[in-house]
């Protein structure tokens, strides 16, 4: 801020990508090394913060190469990257040391990188094991202590690579029969790891046989670099890898895409339905039309995993609803969208719209439009959208869409793949605030209901994932992790509360979360926090309601909070003033527990939850 | 490719890999005196030059090719712009 008024440059997303575009994907090593100068040339401390994600890379070979190719695709998403480099081959000695560099830089994400030659074991050469098994536990344990160590400590996310065979394996034409080769031995350690790795939410399994693949293996590994100084990587493996890296990175600091919004004409279909009628557009299993078929699943898939899709044409309404509604080969229908806006308006003002709808910042938003014009006259009007160049040949959509970086979904939850129905729900209960009166008549007319629990472990992904990512109405923005929620909690250092809402025209699901660290006399509020999908129904009254009685119940007498403004959250400052909390010399927030209140709103119904463990009571709790 | 296409090409390989200016680099430009000229530099520097000659270096010679001149003298004995 001090910064803007001085008149000092502040770095944009935009600089970041001027950089990048110097380089060409699949330009030569030397090329992206020479770009990331540029990035070394900016004041790193005029990066602003939401611009910035701090990732470590540790492998079993040399990486030092790769972390230019990285940060130059990084910065091609606006993305700029503080990085820490594992000493060679030290991996499993950072991991499982607390004291380690590693653990002092506090990456969002870490990535391992290693290569199956670390499931190669010298003695093998004259006594190949008859079964790979008991090699692959004894060789696995140590990574996996290493990684259960580490994320216990809540480090970020970690993202490990299944192995690949570097080349054809000279194993013979029986060797499928084996169990005791090393293709077996490989094939048997990536079941293992996928196993493993799926066990927790902050694991991740980076599928670098799919990268090598896509490559090709006889491009990806450079044996000249590998002999001369283990630098393994190819300049075109390193650049694939870095691509599906920065997704991660993005995805590691809340900065993914939520939502797409979607062209109709010669986007969902081949034409345009305007001209050449519903009977005309090519949409269908046949050539021409089988393209746009495949590119709607994958964006389904998308879908599924809780990105909105959302639609935004120049057509007449009443036309597209009649395609989304009756036309056979439709793969997107009506209940498939979040929202949509089809009229003859300019494309900015119609995102703006969505974007208001669904409460979703531009700068997670995603348009896909084949028109170079449109994408042009919008990249221009809102900077801030994702406004990516769509392939000119509309049968490399379904191939392009999987490549682009921010469509990485971290956590999925139960309330992720429900979340397009709650938005549909939303439109209808708008529809009805605009036929009531006062919002005390809104709000008694919603029947909502409330139900106030502890964390369980059913409710610990969703409670994490609103911790990271809510930034409106959140007291103090505290993005606690799993592993400190856990130890807490577990230490009884805090009441994790979760509130799930719902009114009578549908469920909003875990929305609402409290912390308090209980005290003999005070009891604390570290963190209170809606998501913005109930913003605006009273429902926090209702949880701070919970949370005093119980303080009370408990013998306090003060309840302390505190209200940290971060720039985004403040529809949440009047919260603790509205009830009854005066503001401390000191900046914190008091209120006496001898003064009544505050009372749980008569117009919610209050839902008593199944008696559950609180975490405390589960198992894998460090004590 | 002619003699001087070879010599921008290495002039610009250099500039890149070490991120010293290609009017620094000419004859008498070698690792001695350049700080940047580090032995991961190196390896990365051999391997770029093979790819954007095709052509490929044995140990031997890549000992030799701590220096422009150097460079030069190793792609001329492959033919590149002899």
């Amino acid at each position: 801020m001090a910064d803007r008024e001085l008149g000092g440059d502040e770095i944009t997303s935009r600089t970041l990508q001027a950089i990048a575009a110097g380089v060409a994907p699949g330009s030569s090593w030397a090329a992206y090394h020479a770009a990331a100068r540029g990035l070394d040339a900016l004041p790193a401390d005029r990066v602003p913060e939401p611009l910035r994600a701090r990732v470590a890379v540790l492998g079993s070979f040399t990486l030092e190469p790769f972390i230019p190719v990285l940060r130059i695709e990084a910065a091609r998403a606006g993305l700029w990257l503080d990085t820490y480099l594992g000493a060679y081959g030290q991996y499993l000695h950072e991991l499982l040391d607390p004291n380690s560099a590693l653990y002092r830089f506090r990456p969002h994400v870490t990535f391992l990188a290693i290569d199956a030659d670390v499931l190669w074991n010298q003695r093998w050469a004259e006594n190949p094991p008859l079964r790979s098994e008991p090699v692959v536990g004894e060789l696995l344990t140590p990574l996996f202590s290493g990684l259960e160590v580490f994320s216990r400590a809540g480090r970020g996310i970690v993202v490990v690579n299944d192995f690949v065979l570097p080349r054809r394996s000279t194993e013979g034409v029986n060797a499928f029969r084996s169990k005791g080769n090393f293709a077996h031995t490989v094939a048997h350690a990536n079941k293992h790891l996928r196993l493993r790795l799926a066990t927790r939410d902050d694991t991740f399994l980076f599928p670098m046989a799919d990268v090598v693949a896509q490559v090709g293996r006889n491009q990806a590994f450079n044996w000249r670099t590998h002999y001369r100084g283990h630098v393994t990587w190819s300049d075109a493996l390193m650049a694939a890898v870095a691509e599906r890296y920065v997704g991660f990175a993005l995805a590691s600091i809340g900065k993914a895409t939520k939502c797409i919004v979607l062209d109709l004409d010669n986007t969902l279909w081949g034409g345009v339905l305007g001209e050449d009628g519903p009977a005309g557009i090519a949409l269908g299993p046949q050539w021409p039309g089988s393209e746009f078929l495949d590119f709607q699943r994958e964006l389904l898939d998308l879908q599924r995993q809780g990105i909105l899709l959302a639609l935004c044409s120049k057509n007449n309404e009443d036309e597209v609803l009649a395609v989304l509604r009756e036309h056979p080969h439709m793969l997107i229908r009506e209940n498939s969208l979040a929202a949509l806006r089809v009229n003859w308006e300019d494309k900015a003002s119609n995102i703006r719209a969505l974007a208001q709808e669904l409460n979703i910042g531009l700068e997670h938003m995603l348009l896909i439009d084949d028109s170079p014009h449109e994408r042009a006259w919008v990249r221009q009007q809102i900077p801030e959208l994702r406004v990516p160049e769509v392939p000119a040949d509309p049968s490399l959509y379904a191939t392009w869409v999987g490549s682009l970086p921010s469509l990485v979904v971290l956590q999925q939850t139960a309330e992720d793949s429900r979340r397009t129905d709650q938005y549909r729900e939303s439109r209808t209960r708008e529809a009805y605030r605009a036929s009531t009166g006062s919002v005390e008549d809104f709000l008694r007319g919603l029947g909502l209901r409330a139900e106030v629990a502890l964390v369980n472990e059913g409710s610990m992904a969703r409670v994490v994932q609103l911790l990271a990512k809510t930034n409106q109405f959140n007291l103090t923005t505290r993005r606690h992790d799993e592993a400190t929620l856990r130890r807490r909690t577990g230490a009884g250092e805090w009441r994790v509360y979760t509130m799930r809402v719902a009114d009578r025209f549908g469920d909003f699901g875990l929305t609402g979360i409290a912390i308090a660290a209980p005290g003999p006399a005070a009891w604390h509020i570290d963190s209170f926090l809606l998501s913005c999908r109930v913003i605006g129904k009273s429902v926090e009254t209702a949880l701070l309601a919970r949370l005093a009685a119980d303080a009370r119940e408990a013998g306090a007498s003060i309840l302390t909070a505190e209200f940290i403004g971060s720039g985004r959250n403040q529809v949440a400052e009047p919260f603790l003033a509205n009830h009854g909390f005066a503001a401390g010399p000191d900046g914190r927030w008091q209120r006496a527990l001898s003064v009544p209140g505050p009372d749980w709103p008569e117009w919610i119904e209050a839902v008593r939850s199944e008696p559950v463990e609180g975490v405390s009571a589960l198992p894998g709790v460090s004590r | 490719m002619s003699g001087g296409q070879v010599e921008s090409t290495v002039k610009e390989t250099l500039s890149q890999v070490l991120g010293v200016p290609a009017e620094r680099i000419g004859s008498g430009f070698s690792a001695e005196s350049t700080p940047e000229w580090t032995s991961l530099n190196h390896l990365m520097l051999v391997s770029q030059l093979e790819s954007a000659f095709g052509v490929f270096f044995s140990n031997q010679e890549i000992q030799g090719l701590t220096s422009y001149d150097g460079i030069i003298a190793a792609l001329s004995g492959r033919g590149a712009g002899a």
